[in-house]
Formats: structure tokens, C-alpha cells, sequence
């Protein structure tokens, strides 16, 4: 997995900028951000309360535009929210009125993709979070990292070209979490998908990073980016492991 | 993976759970039950042993009310359908509450129509809120009833009046109710579906908007349904035709006992209504925690 073909630019962020100004005061939300993502690698952005990282995360989803600088996404300019960007939130964002597989379908009802290629494409995206059986429940029915594996499915429906993941599984337990991360680390694999993950979890980014961008806050900016040089599946127990945890952290500052 | 697990786990949690709370509704229903046939049958004994000491005119039995409710449901009448010059043959009971369905019906419709609309296009766009928000709130404190002056001297005394005015009642409350859901609906949703694809306002209001803001709707729709009939009556009494002019008919005369029933024919319409407006909600929500 780490032998992957990086040679495109898939995101650069270039000389990021986000200002907050209301009548009493301004807050300097993010301050010269500077990083770029290759197609297929796996960044994870890390970094304490404050420090700008959703932020960051909606500048690049097109939810928020950039005081200066910007974001390109292979070379294009974002200027708004759109489906070559698939989004996974924390608070998985699905639509209770739509079953699993309505919830799959929304993107590619959008794009005017038509049945029965619609519904084969359903499938093959429940397949590959391993929610085949679920197709028709709706998700009050749900735990909390299977809501999660319905959002990724619905992101990838569309096929984006990078997955932009917001603390997508800040609100499951651990036990959970751990399996979520061996799945996701399987989809990206099989998918070839860019991925941009934001997480407050240290030893979360050293699991599933080829790259972690280490930020710090006020105002918000990029620390350091620490290359992780483990082969998958990475072990918490490792030696090395632990070396890249307590080197992140150090620039943390915990 | 081990998704069998998971699988397990839930359809286990679910059955479990589902069957505790099968068992605590089937003793909460059957106690319940026990106490609401209870109150019923307190209520007609009091009510019949008060009316053993006052004549009819003061206070009619329930036995000569269900009297006068079996004969006005029995008594031939015909029925003349406006606009067509069809008379059909019917009963008493049943020509009254066609009539008062002709105020009901549209009114009801028309005004949720219209209600609901303009909820969404305030609670959508800001603009159009600022726009018509002071008219809003100056013209909803007044009550439907008020209107019947411009209703009879624009539309007439007639079935246009009282429909008038129950569009005017219904309109209110489905504004309300879809405004207030509008409004509610969490940014995330909009911002997801975004994210999908959606870059028009209509379509987010038609995919988005609307079913998030459906239980809210679904709330006002049923309110209205309920509310329309107290308006009906209140209009019917001026405009001279249906149930509610003939609760006030049949008591100018004092008939009390079929002025009851009468009363008794809202209450039985009212509950059937909303029966069926529960069902249809209960299914088109189901997907609701």
C-alpha cells in the first residue's frame, strides 16, 4: 500500500488565509496554510482544539470561502461545494427520511444517473462497506458505525475525487473505531481514493496516515508534516509506532 | 470484517427491546382501557340521572339523544349538490354534513395549500421573511371569524363564505407549522446534500427542506384538520346551512335533544378525521426515531 504511484497533485492549499471578522473583534482562524496531498495518499490533519482544522476542512469542501489564498483540486480552483469532493461528517449528516440505499442513491440521483445503473451502483457501494444486508432500513435502525459506513458508501457513490472526512468517527466507541479503521484503510485500497482525514486523535492519524499534517493554534497554521514510514496493518504496540505518537504530540505540545 | 457480528448484535438488541416494549404496552393498554370505559360509563350515568329531574328543553338524556340521532340519520331529505342542480336523495343528518363538508373540504385544502406554501418561501428565503413579516403579525392575532363580514359582503351567504373562513383558519396554523419546520431544518442536511450535488433552491426544497421538515408539517396539517371543525361550526351559524346551523336551529326551537346529536355528529366526524390523518402520518413518518 505504501508502494503507491504518487506523482499528482490531487489538493494543494496554498497560502490559506481565513479571517472571522465581527463588530467587537477578529479571529485569525488560519494563517498562511501551506500543503499539498497526492493523488491516491492518505493525510490525516491533526491538531488541538482551535487550531483551525474544521475550518480548514470546509475552506477545502467549498463550504467556506478563504480570506486569501486558496485551494486548488487538480488544478481547478474550488469555488464551492461539488461532488468531486466527497464529504463524511462527524454527526454522519445522513437523511432519516431515506433508507440506506435511498441515502446511497441521493448523489447519483443528482448527477441524473439512471436505473438500473443507479441501483447496481447501490449495491456495489453497500458491498463495499459491508452494509448489503441494510439496504432497506432506515437510520434510526443503525449504530453509530454503521450510520458512519452509510456515509462513507453515499460519498464514494458518486466517485470523488478525493474523500474529505471530518472527525467521521469522533462519536463511536473504541471498539468500533478500531474495526472502522481497519475497513477504511480495506475501501481506500480497493478504491484508489485520495483521502483527507481531519482528526483530534494522535494515535487515529499514526494508524491510518501515509502523512500527517500537525497544526497549531492561534492563529491557525501548519506546525510540521510528518511522513509515517510503517507498513499496514500498523500495530499501537510498536515500538516506532509509539515513537511517531510522542513525536506528534511533542509538536502538539500534550 | 466481522459484520455477522454486528448484525447479530443488533437484531438481537432490537427483538429484546421490542419485546419488553410490547409487553409494557399490552399491560399499559389493558389498564388504560379498564379506566377510559370506566370514565365513559361515569360520565352517561351522571349525565342521565341529572337529566331524570330537567325537562328535555333544559337538559335532554342521553337515551333522547340517541333518539333524535337515529331519526335525524333515518328521516329522508334530500340532498342538492351545488353548481350541478342534482338532488340526490339522503337523509337529514347526512344532507347537513354534506353541507357542512362543502365549507369544510376546500376550505381545509385551499387553506393548507396556501399555508403551507408560503411557510416554506418565508422560512426559506430571508428576504421574503423581512418582507412579510410585519403583515404576518399584524394580520394573525385576528380570528377567522372576523372575517365574516367581507366573507358575506364579498363572496355572499353562502357556501363561498364559510369556505372562506376556514381557509383563513387553516391558513394560519399550516403557515405556522411549516415555517417553524423550515426554519429547524439542520444546516448539516443542507450542507450534505450540497456537497451531492445540489446547486438549485428548488431542489433542495423539494428533496431536503420539505421531508426534513415533514413532522412539522404533518403536525399542522393534522392541527388544522381538528381546528377547521370548531371554525365550521362558528361559520355555519352565520351563513346558515350545514351541522353547525343546525345546532343553533334545532335549539332556537328547543330541541335540545337534536341539537345534541348534532353536536355529537362534529365530535363523531372530528375523531374519524383525525383517525385517519394519524394513519397516513403515522406511515409517512415511520422513519422517524
Amino acid at each position: 500500500m505504501s508502494q503507491k504511484h504518487q506523482s499528482e497533485t490531487t489538493v494543494a492549499v496554498e497560502s490559506l488565509d481565513k479571517v472571522y471578522e465581527s463588530d467587537s473583534r477578529t479571529v485569525r482562524a488560519l494563517s498562511d496554510v501551506n500543503f499539498a496531498v497526492e493523488e491516491g495518499e492518505f493525510v490525516c490533519i491533526v491538531g488541538p482544539s482551535g487550531c483551525g482544522k474544521t475550518t480548514l476542512f470546509r475552506v477545502i469542501a467549498g463550504l467556506e470561502e478563504a480570506t486569501a489564498g486558496g485551494v486548488t483540486l487538480d488544478g481547478e480552483p474550488v469555488t464551492g461545494p461539488g461532488t468531486d469532493r466527497g464529504m463524511v461528517f462527524q454527526e454522519y449528516g445522513l437523511f432519516p427520511w431515506r433508507t440506506v440505499s435511498e441515502n446511497v442513491a441521493f448523489g447519483l440521483e443528482e448527477q441524473g444517473v439512471e436505473e438500473p445503473t443507479r441501483s447496481a451502483r447501490v449495491d456495489e457501494m453497500l458491498r463495499l462497506v459491508g452494509l448489503d444486508g441494510f439496504a432497506d432500513a432506515y437510520p434510526k435502525e443503525l449504530s453509530g458505525g454503521m450510520k458512519q459506513r452509510v456515509g462513507i458508501a453515499r460519498a464514494l457513490a458518486v466517485d470523488p475525487e478525493l474523500l474529505l472526512m471530518d472527525e467521521p468517527f469522533g462519536a463511536v466507541d473504541a471498539q468500533t473505531r478500531d474495526m472502522l479503521h481497519g475497513e477504511l484503510l480495506d475501501i481506500w485500497a480497493e478504491t484508489d481514493k485520495t483521502v483527507l482525514f481531519v482528526t483530534h486523535d494522535v494515535e487515529e492519524a499514526v494508524t491510518l496516515a501515509d502523512r500527517v499534517v500537525v497544526m497549531a493554534a492561534n492563529p491557525g497554521r501548519v506546525r510540521e508534516i510528518v511522513s509515517v514510514d510503517i507498513d499496514r496493518p500498523r500495530e499501537r504496540t510498536d515500538p516506532v509506532f509509539a515513537e511517531y505518537v510522542e513525536r506528534i504530540r511533542g509538536l502538539i505540545g500534550e | 470484517m466481522s459484520n455477522d457480528e454486528v448484525n447479530a448484535n443488533v437484531a438481537f438488541s432490537e427483538t429484546d427491546e421490542r419485546a419488553r416494549l410490547l409487553d409494557r404496552l399490552a399491560q399499559f393498554s389493558s389498564e388504560q382501557t379498564g379506566l377510559a370505559f370506566a370514565g365513559f360509563a361515569g360520565f352517561l350515568t351522571i349525565w342521565y340521572v341529572a337529566a331524570l329531574f330537567q325537562p328535555t328543553y333544559l337538559l335532554p338524556s342521553p337515551v333522547e339523544v340517541f333518539a333524535a340521532f337515529v331519526t335525524e340519520l333515518t328521516a329522508p331529505a334530500t340532498l342538492a349538490i351545488p353548481l350541478t342542480g342534482i338532488e340526490l336523495p339522503a337523509t337529514r343528518l347526512l344532507a347537513k354534513l354534506v353541507q357542512s363538508l362543502y365549507h369544510y373540504v376546500p376550505g381545509l385544502l385551499v387553506g393548507t395549500t396556501l399555508g403551507i406554501s408560503a411557510g416554506i418561501a418565508m422560512g426559506w428565503n430571508d428576504r421574503v421573511d423581512s418582507v412579510f413579516t410585519p403583515v404576518t403579525r399584524i394580520l394573525r392575532p385576528i380570528p377567522p371569524l372576523a372575517w365574516i363580514g367581507f366573507a358575506v359582503i364579498w363572496l355572499g351567504v353562502n357556501h363561498k363564505g364559510a369556505t372562506f373562513i376556514v381557509a383563513i383558519g387553516s391558513f394560519w396554523i399550516n403557515f405556522y407549522s411549516a415555517y417553524g419546520g423550515v426554519e429547524g431544518v439542520s444546516a448539516d442536511l443542507k450542507e450534505v446534500a450540497a456537497t451531492l450535488g445540489v446547486d438549485d433552491d428548488l431542489t433542495m426544497i423539494r428533496k431536503v427542506v420539505v421531508p426534513a421538515a415533514s413532522p412539522s408539517i404533518m403536525t399542522g396539517i393534522r392541527t388544522s384538520i381538528g381546528q377547521c371543525w370548531m371554525i365550521v361550526v362558528a361559520a355555519e351559524l352565520i351563513v346558515g346551512v350545514g351541522v353547525g346551523y343546525e345546532i343553533l336551529n334545532t335549539a332556537q326551537n328547543l330541541a335540545m335533544d337534536v341539537s345534541v346529536a348534532y353536536m355529537l355528529v362534529i365530535s363523531l366526524v372530528f375523531l374519524v378525521s383525525d383517525g385517519l390523518f394519524r394513519r397516513v402520518e403515522r406511515r409517512a413518518l415511520e422513519w422517524r426515531a
